[in-house]
């Protein structure tokens, strides 16, 4: 997993999925986010990476509006999902957030079974229309999230009795069920063991397949290893936006090679 | 022990061995060992009074669950029923039936005395005339027969039997003399007088106050067991709705601060005030029935309002946000977030709340005084729904409390009988609270 042959990551893809223009966030008085300015290309895995409390979560949360649960927090600029503004006034956050789907970084399953797990999102989004679709979706959406061989005799079980990979190889599934085009990760490994990470890791990398994934991560070995193109955030600002290889190696600005070589953080 | 001192002397340049206690961790022992001794103080005060309550209500209360009963033998002779009935005060006549079998009843088995029939009927509630004309116009085909009844005995025998009344006590007493009890004791010898278990008093209603021995508090726990489905019906919906839409849907402004501080100070209003509310929204200005369960049950649900959205809001707060990210995150509205997630997770709390705020509404007296349900209410059970809802009906406290206002001791001893059964009935809900709160509990 160590060997950083991050030069021979090349994207060849330009499709930009999420374009987000000048987005600043206010906490109340406090000004989280300023001018930021990123696009987010399809079908890679971009990785957010930066101190604590730099606003890299916060920032993915402004991507499926997520942010408009918390009443004192107040989003300003252009964020365009495939050239549509997110913010516009006749989005529905709900659709959005269908086609933007969130995995968190705490393991959160419903306290209901396996099944009901996976199935409620198709299931409010009415995807499918018997029981034998919805099977079929689950199904899918567990052997995406890999997952499906170690469920598939016990998906009356709950959620919950799952260990803390299994739970968040759950999550991912039932993020998965509802056919996003984006999949927002928010530290997905932080409350997992070292074995369970590697196997959300290696998901990951078979989720860009089919998606633009973003992630959150304290661990530079985490975004060196699964992505693509890596943003820095500092206080508040990108830093710096380039490839993966580029900023772990021949980073240009001088925060960033702090913070990756240890300095700051 | 030389070793041992050898041990524990500090070693120089040691400041301290932590084989010895020094002054200041004494002093903190000591003051932990006061505290613990404090708590045991306040536990036994509590424990001792509780004690004292149960030993009070089960030594005064049981009694009320016994009745005695005089067991005779009239017979119904047509020509003596046709008399009765066609005299004026029918239900005399019918008495003087009765005391002349109990007189017939006294020879026949033995028992002398000079003690007109009259006189003898004291030993009987005032109530065994009119229960005689009742059964013979009921089952008039019975007239010509002889029948077995088992008539009320007046509470100052039935008091004498339970220990309650003393000879000496019947001194200033013009209803019963030391010569009536000497003919009980024998009369319970030879079995005309029995005790048993009185049914009378679960199921019956309210008697007036010279006969305490018939009342009963069934049909005032028909009007607790109206006005309890009168406030489910409105609380729980009312309640659970404005819990969710404060907790979950409403802007925090300075509008909706006010209405937290209001709810939060609702609960501690006194429930007279509650009374006088409903008094005069519902009887004066809605012109609702006096008296009635709905009223009553209305004013209770002002009441127990605030319990129930105090509870719900807790436990809505109290499901992880995360619940409700990982709802939103698949692209659930808020709505479907509540409605798929939160509240079927907060309900054992929910649930819990209601029953307590139930409990509080069952054992309350003071609104039901203001809104006319409190008093003499000799009513039948009441006939049918709308009937149980609108006319004119008691509630258990209610009731408790009517008797334990009136002057006959053997009230008294019904006011505690009545208050076992409302114990009983508030720990049933308890535990319904518990095994809920037990069965659902968090599953994350």
């Amino acid at each position: 997993m160590n060997d950083m042959r991050l030069i021979e990551r090349a994207v060849d893809m330009d499709d930009i999925k999420i374009s987000a223009r000048d987005v600043q966030v206010y906490y109340g008085d406090n000004h989280a986010i300023k001018d930021v300015n990123v696009d987010i290309q399809d079908k890679t895995v971009t990785a957010f990476i930066g101190p604590s409390g730099c606003g890299k979560s916060t920032f993915l949360r402004c991507l499926n509006r997520m942010n408009d649960t918390i009443d004192i927090c107040r989003v300003e600029g252009d964020i365009h999902l495939d050239g549509e503004d997110i913010n516009d006034k006749r989005v529905d956050p709900v659709q959005l957030r269908a086609k933007v789907g969130m995995v968190f970084q705490k393991p959160n399953p419903f306290p209901k079974s396996i099944y009901d797990n996976v199935a409620y999102g198709p299931k409010i989004h009415g995807m499918a229309k018997n029981k034998a679709e919805l099977d079929e979706i689950v199904e899918r959406a567990l052997r995406r999230g890999a997952i499906w061989d170690e469920v598939k005799d016990r998906l009356d079980a709950p959620g919950t009795g799952l260990s803390g990979g299994q739970q968040q190889r759950l999550c991912i599934a039932r993020a998965v069920a509802t056919e996003p085009e984006v999949l927002l990760m928010d530290e997905p490994c932080s409350a997992l063991d070292p074995i369970a990470t590697a196997q959300v890791e290696e998901l990951i990398d078979e989720l860009r397949q089919n998606y633009s994934v973003v992630i959150v991560t304290h661990s530079m070995q985490q975004a060196a290893r699964v992505s693509q193109k890596t943003a820095f955030f500092h206080l508040g600002n990108l830093v710096e936006y380039d490839e993966t290889g580029k900023i772990f190696t021949n980073p240009e600005d001088e925060r960033t090679e702090s913070y990756i070589t240890g300095r700051i953080g | 022990m030389t070793d041992a001192t050898a041990h524990t002397t500090p070693e120089p340049g040691r400041k301290s061995s932590i084989l010895t206690v020094d002054a200041q961790t004494a002093k903190r022992h000591a003051a932990e060992g006061r505290f613990k001794i404090y708590g045991i103080i306040a536990i036994g005060i509590g424990l001792f009074f509780l004690a004292a309550l149960l030993i009070a209500i089960v030594s005064n209360g049981t009694r009320a669950f016994t009745q005695t009963r005089v067991v005779l033998e009239i017979p119904l002779v047509p020509a003596e029923i046709e008399a009765a009935e066609g005299s004026i005060v029918k239900t005399a006549k019918y008495n003087d039936l009765v005391g002349l079998a109990l007189t017939r009843a006294l020879s026949d088995a033995g028992i002398e005395t000079e003690m007109e029939p009259k006189e003898l009927l004291k030993m009987l509630s005032g109530s065994a005339g009119a229960n005689f004309r009742n059964f013979v116009l009921e089952n008039p085909e019975e007239i010509g027969g002889s029948r077995s009844f088992e008539f009320l005995a007046s509470s100052r025998v039935d008091g004498y039997l339970k220990g309650r009344v003393t000879r000496e006590a019947l001194v200033d007493d013009n209803n019963l003399d030391a010569a009536h009890l000497d003919l009980v004791d024998q009369m319970r010898e030879v079995g005309l007088v029995d005790r048993s278990f009185n049914w009378d008093f679960i199921f019956g209603a309210d008697a007036s106050e010279s006969r305490p021995e018939a009342a009963g508090i069934g049909v005032s726990m028909l009007g607790s067991f109206f006005m309890m489905l009168v406030v489910l019906a409105f609380a729980l919906p009312i309640g659970i709705a404005a819990s969710i839409y404060l907790e979950e849907f409403a802007p925090q402004n300075r509008f909706t601060d006010l209405i937290e501080v209001n709810i939060a100070n609702l609960a501690a209003v006194p429930s007279i005030v509650f009374g006088i509310l409903g008094l005069a929204v519902f009887i004066q200005l809605m012109h609702l029935p006096q008296s009635a369960p709905l009223v009553g049950g209305l004013t209770l649900t002002l009441m127990t309002l605030p319990t129930i959205v105090i509870s719900t809001r807790a436990s809505l707060k109290s499901v992880p946000p995360s619940i409700r990210d990982a709802a939103l995150g698949v692209g659930a509205s808020k709505m479907q977030a509540v409605f798929h997630h939160v509240l079927p997770l907060a309900m054992p709390g929910i649930l819990t709340g209601t029953i307590i705020g139930l409990a509080q509404a069952l054992g309350e007296t003071a609104p039901l005084l203001l809104i006319g349900m409190v008093g003499f209410i000799a009513s039948n059970p009441p006939d049918g729904l709308a009937s149980g809802f609108l006319d004119p009906n008691s509630a258990m406290p209610a009731q408790i409390y009517e008797w334990a206002k009136r002057a006959d001791p053997a009230y008294y001893e019904r006011a505690w009988g009545g208050i076992i059964i409302l114990l009983l009935f508030l720990m049933t809900m308890n535990i319904i609270a518990i095994l809920l709160r037990r069965k659902f509990e968090r599953r994350w």
